[in-house]
């Protein structure tokens, strides 16, 4: 086994309550808190997974979503290799904030930044909740936008790990021959004792990595 | 207790705050900043006095009867100086400000009386409505004292409808309770509401019996100092807090404290009348309090249930509807959950006002520029206090604001353990905000050499997260010592913060926040400016540039928002929009016709429409997108656009027909936007050429057609005739005027048959004045179109003809109008005035390539055809053929080729000045100078032309 390790610096953006910390939550810890306290500032976690031989320690940068908190994020985004652009699937007004993060992102962050867009919350529409941003629309802004794209649910973890994993093989790894016999296996390392292989969820939306 | 006493001896709290604000403060500012009274307090008078304070109910009363027999001076007795406001007295000790503070509220004072006194001259018993009796004794002079009374007198008697309110208020103070409960023996004696930990337990649940002790304490302190509206404040009552405060007298010492016990006492019913005044009103304030409602402190029980979070919504919304600057931030739901726990809701709710008010300034605040300021600040004190860790931190790039933002925003509600939280909060509420600093770094320090060791943004955050969790702990488990093993890491933290950080002070926080000031708001200005240019509209005529530039004229405009504060509204009124338009747009500024009221009524019509027509919302005010979207159809480029976009704007109704009044309403349009032209205040292109071939054939007369380029000077001494010019580009434009309508009438598609409307060609009579051809004009108008019985449209195409049909008009619409409309000059409000005096000639004359220009082509045409053209001729082959595209005639306006002193000079001949003069026969003459003194590099000009 290679133990290189590759540091990966992460934010997630995103309007307030759309579950980004949930997000976070589920990823580094497997776990999820209804009414979570609202993110004051920017909260700080790390996780480590494995990518084929290589080791990604995710430094995820979790912000507050408030529209009065964003003069706050480029602190936080400065330097960022990837992005969780997360909206609420029920709520149109979050994924127009997405739009306007994306397009900061490309502005303002550092070139190449990986961005993902991330619909939160696909659980509440099985309960009978109406979906209100279409696959469609988030499709073609991520097209647009040359943006990773996955509906998830903090709530069941339904691709959560997903996202991780694609952002991981996207980001350029240590060693270049490591790509050549990269396995599509995703594990969690040491402590933890999730095995993302095993998600039952269908193939990852990443194109593959061209880096 | 030891170390408490410690801390007091060592440190002394003393309240410094006079001295600690910045020097801009007014004196009544400071004041009430110290006493932390409301706004409308200020002092009415001063005057030196000694007091005593004889409560009605502490063992001083057993001196008092004795007093009566004249032995008052066993009465403790302080001297200072007592200031008289509308609602309160005050008097401070001289000795240290902190000895003796009696904040007396007026409505408690029940009688006032002369004392005999032999001492002094004169002396004061003011009996409250406790019984409690304060005896004052006046120094100074004796009118002085008198004054002082008459002015006390007049408050009392003003304040007479406030004090009937009083037993109310007192009602819901627990001191007054407790009080009542143990010295009156009503022992049936309901207790205030108060907040929801009297029903849902408080926070870490102190044993009964240590807080029966601290509640004890506090008994004691009220019987000998008197309480809430009326009390001392001394070295005791800040050793009290600093012990910790009982949770059932907590919210009332907060509120005691913050001072906005004094608000809520100056505004009965406002609470209960705000929430009922908005009920059912909806904003975005409002979502998104709904939205974290749930997210407060959910672990306190109460805000598992719905009583919970009903006060918390009615708190935080009636906030919001209170202060819409700061409508709501996430954090004030944490700082207001924990509130609610010791305070009903009008406590809670004007504390938070006394919070975000003095507390933390724009912390909450739309760009919360007061948590950016205050993270630089702290920064700061990091740097210079631990000079080793501010290095540590820098050299690992970790992000210290992500750790000591939370501490700061939420005043440690969400960092460590509510009960220390609120511990730190007591003292929070009678220091300010230095104590935030204090504790910040003493956390800091405490845990320096782990984070010394720690490499990364996540070990740094792991350190202090283990740290609040065992606060509880000893912070010396292995000593030897008893007494020192006993001592909690919490209090270890409070001794740091407030023995080794004293320093810290609040006037050092004023002074700090000062100097970094001006960067955080420039930085929230870039930032804020950069995301609203980011989200505009897509715009086709105006570049990135442009756009900064009216991003800043706009809200230079609107004078009462403050974009790094987030104050204020950000929307343009119809009266703003004027003055904003009037900053950059030729025919928006002021000229000598704003005193005809009927060019004014022009004006403000043809703006309304304006405005409504880029009032996207219907809403009655400009979002700068909708100004930004509303300059890009005016600047359109293609001639059709802009003369679709005009008629757009007169046909309201949308049907692309106007009617006869719609006519009448786009004529005078019309009239109002060339009126810089028709005056000429400005010179247009057509006249600006006529100008350069006259020049030209000057030259060409004097020197000859045999002349060679190279010997052509830009001519020197050549004198031209303003007033010619400047008469007919009036002419010129009464005449597109009076045409336009004309033929309006004359192409209008009748709906019935149209009695043919004889007009006369103004411009044909040559004799008369132009007063006379303006009021035949009017008239003609009128009669033409007041005619109700003959209904006349026309349609787009019709009008697009008509314009097209006149050269000036064409011309007006092709580069004219776009050219007045200067988005792409930096606004400087001083030049503001000048400008509108400036001349185009200037701009003609030191522009001699063009002169050149006109020079050989004459010669050419001279050369080929050996006819010397008459200067008519010659301008009318200029005509609109050979009207100069964008770029050529870009010069024309161009006014950053423009010398200022020119303008200067104008302004003493102006030919403006001088139409009003007696000698009309004297005509105003310039003279032509070449650009550049050098000759050789005018040459190097002429080669240019040549290629």
């Amino acid at each position: 086994m290679n133990s290189s390790i590759t540091s990966v610096k992460l934010v997630l953006l995103g309007e307030a309550a759309v579950g980004k910390s949930s997000i976070v939550l589920r990823f580094v810890s497997n776990d999820f808190t209804e009414n979570k306290e609202p993110t004051i500032g920017a909260a700080f976690l790390t996780q480590r997974v494995n990518i084929g031989d290589e080791t990604v320690k995710f430094e995820i940068w979790d912000t507050a979503g408030q529209e009065r908190f964003a003069s706050l994020a480029p602190m936080y985004y400065r330097n960022a290799q990837a992005a969780l652009v997360v909206y609420d699937v029920t709520k149109p007004q979050s994924f127009i904030k997405a739009r306007h993060w994306v397009k900061e992102l490309h502005e303002q962050a550092s070139k190449g930044i990986i961005i993902a867009l991330v619909g939160n919350k696909i659980d509440v529409l099985e309960s009978g909740e109406e979906r209100k941003v279409a696959r469609e629309e988030a499709e073609k802004l991520a097209e647009e936008e040359n943006l990773l794209y996955f509906e998830t649910s903090a709530k069941t973890g339904e691709n959560v790990n997903e996202v991780f994993l694609a952002i991981g093989e996207k980001i350029p790894l240590k060693k270049a021959e490591d790509q050549a016999n990269q396995q599509h296996g995703l594990r969690i390392t040491d402590d933890q004792r999730i095995d993302l292989a095993s998600s039952t969820n269908g193939p990852v939306k990443a194109s593959g990595c061209n880096c | 207790m030891s170390f408490l006493e410690s801390i007091r001896q060592k440190a002394p709290f003393l309240d410094k705050l006079a001295e600690s604000f910045t020097p801009s403060m007014t004196r009544d500012e400071q004041f009430r900043a110290e006493y932390k009274l409301p706004a409308e307090e200020h002092i009415i008078d001063d005057t030196s006095a000694d007091v005593s304070f004889i409560s009605a109910f502490g063992h001083a009363k057993t001196l008092r009867d004795k007093g009566r027999k004249g032995e008052q001076a066993m009465a403790y007795v302080f001297s200072g100086k007592f200031f008289l406001t509308p609602h309160y007295l005050v008097f401070r000790d001289a000795f240290d400000h902190a000895s003796c503070v009696m904040i007396v509220n007026l409505s408690t004072v029940k009688r006032v009386e002369r004392a005999p006194s032999t001492a002094y001259a004169f002396s004061l018993i003011v009996t409250l409505y406790s019984g409690t009796q304060i005896l004052i004794q006046f120094i100074g002079l004796r009118y002085r004292s008198e004054q002082f009374c008459d002015h006390l007198k007049k408050k009392l008697k003003e304040n007479i409808p406030n004090a009937k309110q009083l037993p109310d208020f007192l009602s819901s103070c627990y001191s007054e309770f407790l009080l009542r409960k143990n010295l009156l023996n009503a022992k049936d004696i309901a207790a205030p509401s108060a907040g929801l930990g009297q029903q849902f337990k408080f926070p870490g649940n102190p044993t009964v019996a240590k807080e029966k002790a601290r509640l004890m304490l506090w008994f004691n302190y009220f019987k000998e100092n008197g309480e809430n509206l009326a009390i001392v404040k001394n070295h005791e009552f800040q050793k009290l807090i600093r012990i910790g405060v009982p949770n059932r007298m907590r919210g009332e010492i907060w509120e005691l404290c913050s001072g906005s016990m004094y608000l809520r006492q100056a505004n009965p019913g406002v609470y209960q009348k705000i929430l009922k005044d908005n009920a059912s009103k909806v904003s975005q304030a409002v979502e998104e309090i709904e939205k974290d409602l749930k997210r407060s402190l959910p672990e306190y029980s109460a805000y598992q249930t719905e009583e919970g979070i009903q006060r918390l919504r009615n708190v935080l919304t009636a906030y919001s509807w209170k202060n819409p600057d700061v409508g709501y931030c996430q954090a004030m739901n944490i700082v207001v959950a924990g509130l609610l726990i010791f305070m009903t809701e009008e406590q809670a709710f004007w504390c938070l006002s006394s919070l975000c008010d003095t507390y933390v300034p724009g912390y909450y605040s739309k760009t919360m520029y007061g948590t950016l300021l205050d993270q630089k600040v702290f920064e700061a004190f990091v740097e210079e206090k631990m000079p080793l860790l501010w290095n540590h931190i820098v050299e690992n790039d970790i992000q210290l604001s992500v750790v000591s933002l939370p501490w700061f925003l939420s005043l440690f509600f969400t960092s460590m353990p509510l009960e220390y939280a609120f511990r730190i909060m007591d003292i929070f509420f009678m220091n300010g905000s230095q104590t935030l600093f204090q504790v910040a770094l003493a956390i800091l320090k405490l845990n320096g050499d782990d984070l010394l060791q720690s490499e990364d943004d996540g070990m740094f955050i792991a350190i202090l997260k283990n740290y609040f969790q065992t606060l509880s702990q000893s912070a010396h488990p292995d000593s030897s010592d008893v007494k020192y093993r006993q001592i909690t890491k919490f209090q270890e933290l409070l001794v740091t913060a407030f023995k080794e950080f004293s320093v810290i002070e609040n006037s050092m926080v004023a002074q700090e926040r000062a100097r970094h000031q001006k960067g955080i708001l420039q930085n929230i200005e870039t930032f804020v400016k950069r995301t609203q240019l980011r989200h505009m509209p897509r715009t086709l005529n105006l570049t990135e540039e442009e756009l900064s530039n009216i991003y800043d004229i706009f809200y230079q405009s609107i004078e009462n928002h403050k974009i790094s504060m987030g104050t204020g509204s950000s929307n343009m009124n119809f009266e703003v929009f004027i003055q904003f338009l009037s900053k950059f747009c030729d025919w928006c500024r002021s000229s000598e016709n704003d005193n005809d009221p009927a060019f004014r009524q022009q004006r403000r019509n043809f703006l309304k429409r304006l405005f409504k027509n880029w009032d996207s919302g219907n809403v009655g005010d400009l979002t700068l997108n909708d100004v930004v979207s509303g300059l890009d159809k005016l600047l359109s480029r293609d001639l059709l656009e802009s003369v679709n976009y005009f008629f757009s704007l007169y046909d309201e109704d949308g049907d692309g027909e106007l009617q006869r009044e719609e006519v009448l309403q786009i004529s005078e349009g019309l009239l109002f936007l060339t009126e810089p032209w028709k005056t000429s205040r400005f010179v247009d292109i057509l006249t600006k050429q006529s100008i350069e071939a006259d020049i030209a054939e000057k030259i060409v007369k004097e020197k000859g057609t045999a002349m060679t380029m190279d010997e052509l000077k830009l001519p020197s001494g050549v004198t031209i005739d303003e007033e010619k010019y400047k008469t007919e580009q009036t002419e010129r434009y009464l005449k597109a005027a009076s045409c336009f309508l004309q033929r309006s009438f004359e192409y209008a598609r009748p709906l019935e048959v149209a009695e043919e409307i004889n007009l006369i060609d103004l411009s044909d009579n040559e004799g008369e004045t132009e007063d006379a051809k303006q009021k035949k004009f009017q008239s003609m108008r009128a009669n033409a179109a007041l005619d109700p019985s003959h209904p006349t449209v026309i349609d787009l195409a019709t009008f697009r003809m008509i314009i097209l049909a006149d050269e000036t008009y064409e011309l007006f619409f092709t580069i004219t109008f776009r050219h007045s409309i200067h988005v792409d000059q930096r606004v400087d409000l001083s030049e503001a005035k000048d400008k509108a005096l400036r001349s185009m000639f200037d701009g003609i004359i030191a522009d001699g390539r063009r002169v050149a220009d006109q020079v050989r082509r004459r010669v050419d045409s001279v050369a080929t055809r050996s006819t010397t053209a008459s200067i008519n001729s010659i301008t009318a082959s200029n005509g609109p053929a050979t009207i100069p595209r964008d770029d050529k005639s870009d010069d024309l306006d161009d006014l950053t080729s423009y010398h200022a002193d020119e303008h200067e000079e104008l302004l003493n001949n102006s030919w403006l000045g001088d139409v009003e003069s007696s000698d009309s026969s004297k005509k105003q003459s310039r003279t032509l100078q070449p650009i550049n003194s050098s000759s050789g590099s005018q040459q190097e000009d002429l080669i240019e032309f040549e290629t």
